[in-house]
């Protein structure tokens, strides 16, 4: 069997081989300061009981994660991570795509609507979890007013303390504000559709829906992927504005796995235990990330982007 | 060669890991007394501005008499005081003195792990005058750990005005508590003020209803873990509130309340009265227009038990390297001149204080003199729960009473749960 052998001589070979350590080793030693350690240390932790301050925390095996098992409220937040999932991933898309879509023909006065949209993204999220507390405050809140002023009274609840609206609440607001940060990035892809191929599809008297959905899509496809990535493992991972609003409250109605997370290792000082729900947010959403970065490369390849 | 240069590469990399993370544990450093002029002292973040300018300026003082210098370490969140304390002094980076819970699950916690200074010997011989029931909250296994501080006092304040009004009677018997909120509901207004959006509020609504329903010492006992309280009593008070917020007592959706909307719906006067503590003295004199009254949540029968508890205790780092300098501003915390500057902050301290020395407003006066009087008296007093239990009840808690005043849950289920809570410690 025959084998391939550089023709460079042994010192050049040598000399870029160290070159190549040199070049990868900063790299090497952040990834192994903020990636692997830290998760060999939630290994370590996920194993033992420690509350945070004891010196000699016992090993307590795979107990933590038969309680991650046979824990209710696990499954109850998992449940609301679902739900913020398939809501808080399917809204923004569809409605970024259609303010980019708007916008995207639009000539004048473009960068104000377009400024006005993305300003939520770039709002701190605890300036946005108080401004929409106080929108849904149950007495003076602008929402109950506005509904109590058109006649809908009947509608009007505490939407943050009602457990049964709670979680969709605070979705709402963070739908408010990520759809500027989708409209932007469509936006941008949309820069690079070929015009031409949508005028063969007006000649061909493809309405608009046709035209989104066979020409534009299409085109955008890698970038679509790409959002949905980020919006979807940040439903796994959300905590912040739960937090801020609800903190999982009323009763837990609007806890998802990292507000749950939290609790445990923070307020109740069950470190350990914490420590494996965080594992579990990241269990569940690497396969999510992988298989839709997997997809992206397919579509890419097969052309449609 | 080439592979050797990688693993060693790689190897210097996982050391100089392992070395950082070095930083993030271990056992606390020890050192024994040191002859520092400086302490550190972290504290959570003061109400306002205002409060900050006023203790450093106490400090100020403390220093120009002692010589000590004082490193305040203000956090910007009393949310994360503990898990910072904990992390710093577990890595033997903590400060000299810090504000921390008072109780056995929260400084009893680093009382056990060893990470607090046995300050027995130096109370006794310093002969702190501090109040006799505040003690047990800063002692664990025998030693006394800290200065108890903060003391509280949570009831229901009225407003008088809107009282005379409307002809309603003053909230002092339970019989005259419920005419007064069927009288303010009648007349448009809110009877109670109570948002639990933040869900600890909800804890100090049960811990006034329970003092009322059961008294000081079986009060006690379900503290210590020696009642049960899946009891009468307990469910009693859990059905006052559902009762309340059945008959339209409460604002509608309690649990979609903050408690400085809760407020605000006092101070605005939508609402006759506001079920909350001592701490509030404060805000009212700057922001209620009217005359304000405070009495103890009223009891079903018989008279009120005032419900009291402390808000915080100064514990002092066991491996602090300036103890002799540490101790002298603990010395300082529980002097007549340091009392009468936090009753000067509508902070009621955990020692008597001359109130002729201090200019009061007459609700907060009221407050400190009958704190006092109950200090003395001997018969005892209702507990806040909050700072006497465990994170663990508290979350029950604080869980069972969102979903009592949400309809969520009975008050049979809550008290269940909080029992199952008690159980575990």
């Amino acid at each position: 069997m025959a084998t391939l052998r550089s023709t460079s001589p042994r010192v050049t070979r040598r000399a870029q081989a160290r070159l190549g350590v040199l070049l990868v080793a900063p790299l090497m030693v952040l990834t192994i300061i903020f990636f692997v350690f830290p998760l060999l240390s939630s290994l370590y932790y996920s194993v033992i009981s420690y509350d945070g301050v004891s010196a000699d925390p016992p090993f307590v095996g795979l107990a933590n994660f038969v309680q991650l098992f046979t824990d209710a409220e696990v499954w109850h937040a998992l449940g609301n991570n679902l739900i913020w999932i398939v809501i808080g991933t399917i809204s923004p898309l569809v409605i970024g795509l259609v303010f980019a879509l708007l916008l995207w023909t639009v000539k004048r006065g473009s960068r104000y609507y377009r400024l006005a949209l993305f300003f939520p993204y770039v709002m701190p999220g605890i300036a946005i979890g108080i401004v929409w507390g106080w929108i849904y405050d149950p007495i003076n809140g602008w929402l109950n007013v506005a509904l109590r002023a058109v006649g809908l009274g009947a509608l009007t609840t505490g939407w943050l303390g009602n457990p049964s609206t709670a979680l969709f609440a605070v979705l709402a607001t963070a739908i408010w504000a990520t759809c500027g940060f989708v409209m932007l990035i469509f936006l941008s892809a949309l820069q690079n559709v070929d015009m031409e191929l949508i005028d063969a599809a007006r000649l061909d008297r493809a309405n608009a829906v046709q035209r989104v959905q066979h020409v534009i899509l299409p085109q955008i496809m890698p970038v679509f992927l790409m959002v949905t990535t980020v919006t979807l493992v940040g439903g796994f991972s959300v905590f912040d504005i739960v937090f801020i609003m609800t903190g999982g409250g009323p009763a837990n109605a609007s806890d998802v796995l990292g507000t749950y997370a939290f609790t445990n290792a923070f307020q109740l000082n069950q470190i350990s235990y914490g420590t494996v729900i965080a594992l579990l947010i990241t269990a569940l959403s690497i396969p999510c990330a992988v298989a839709l970065n997997r997809l992206q490369r397919r579509l890419s390849l097969e052309g449609m982007g | 060669m080439k592979r050797s240069s990688l693993w060693v590469g790689l190897a210097a990399a996982g050391a100089l890991a392992l070395t950082l993370s070095g930083c993030t544990g271990g056992a606390p450093a020890r050192s024994g007394s040191g002859d520092g002029k400086t302490v550190s002292y972290m504290i959570g973040q003061p109400d306002t501005p205002a409060q900050l300018k006023a203790l450093r300026s106490e400090l100020a003082y403390f220093t120009k008499q002692s010589g000590v210098k004082v490193d305040l370490q203000v956090l910007p969140s009393n949310d994360n005081l503990r898990t910072l304390v904990q992390t710093r002094l577990r890595s033997g980076n903590g400060p000299d003195l810090f504000a921390y819970d008072t109780g056995p699950g929260f400084a009893g916690v680093l009382a056990k792990a060893g990470l607090l200074y046995d300050l027995t010997s130096h109370a006794n011989a310093a002969k702190w005058p501090l109040f006799a029931w505040t003690k047990p909250s800063v002692t664990f296994g025998g030693k006394f750990y800290g200065i108890p501080d903060q003391i509280e006092e949570v009831g229901l304040y009225y407003n008088k005005d809107l009282f005379t009004r409307l002809k309603l009677p003053a909230p002092t018997t339970m019989a005259d508590l419920e005419a007064a909120a069927a009288g303010l509901k009648k007349a448009g207004k809110i009877a109670f003020a109570s948002g639990d959006k933040e869900a600890w509020e909800g804890g100090h609504l049960l811990s006034m209803a329970v003092a009322g329903e059961v008294g000081p010492q079986p009060m006690s006992d379900l503290i210590q873990g020696r009642g049960d309280w899946d009891s009468a009593g307990v469910k009693n008070a859990l059905r006052t509130w559902a009762t309340f917020q059945r008959e339209g007592y409460l604002p509608p959706s309690p649990n979609g309340i903050s408690y400085d909307n809760s407020n605000a719906l006092f101070y605005s006067g939508k609402a006759g009265m506001d079920p909350t503590g001592t701490w509030l003295a404060q805000d009212l004199k700057d922001s209620a227009t009217f005359d304000v009254g405070f009495v103890p949540f009223p009891a079903p029968s018989g008279p009120a038990v005032p419900t009291t508890g402390l808000g915080s205790g100064t514990f002092m780092n066991s491996g602090s390297k300036h103890v002799t300098a540490a101790l002298k501003l603990l010395d300082f915390l529980v002097s007549e001149h340091h009392g009468e500057w936090e009753l000067s902050q509508f902070s009621i301290p955990a020692f008597p204080v001359d109130l002729s020395k201090v200019s009061l407003t007459p609700l907060f006066q009221q407050v400190v003199t009958d704190t006092a009087a109950y200090a003395k008296s001997g018969s005892g007093t209702g507990q806040n729960i909050d700072v006497a239990e465990t994170d663990v009840f508290n979350k029950a808690m604080w869980d069972g009473m969102q979903g009592v005043l949400g309809g969520q849950r009975t008050p049979d289920e809550v008290a269940q749960s909080l029992q199952a809570a008690a159980e575990k410690h």
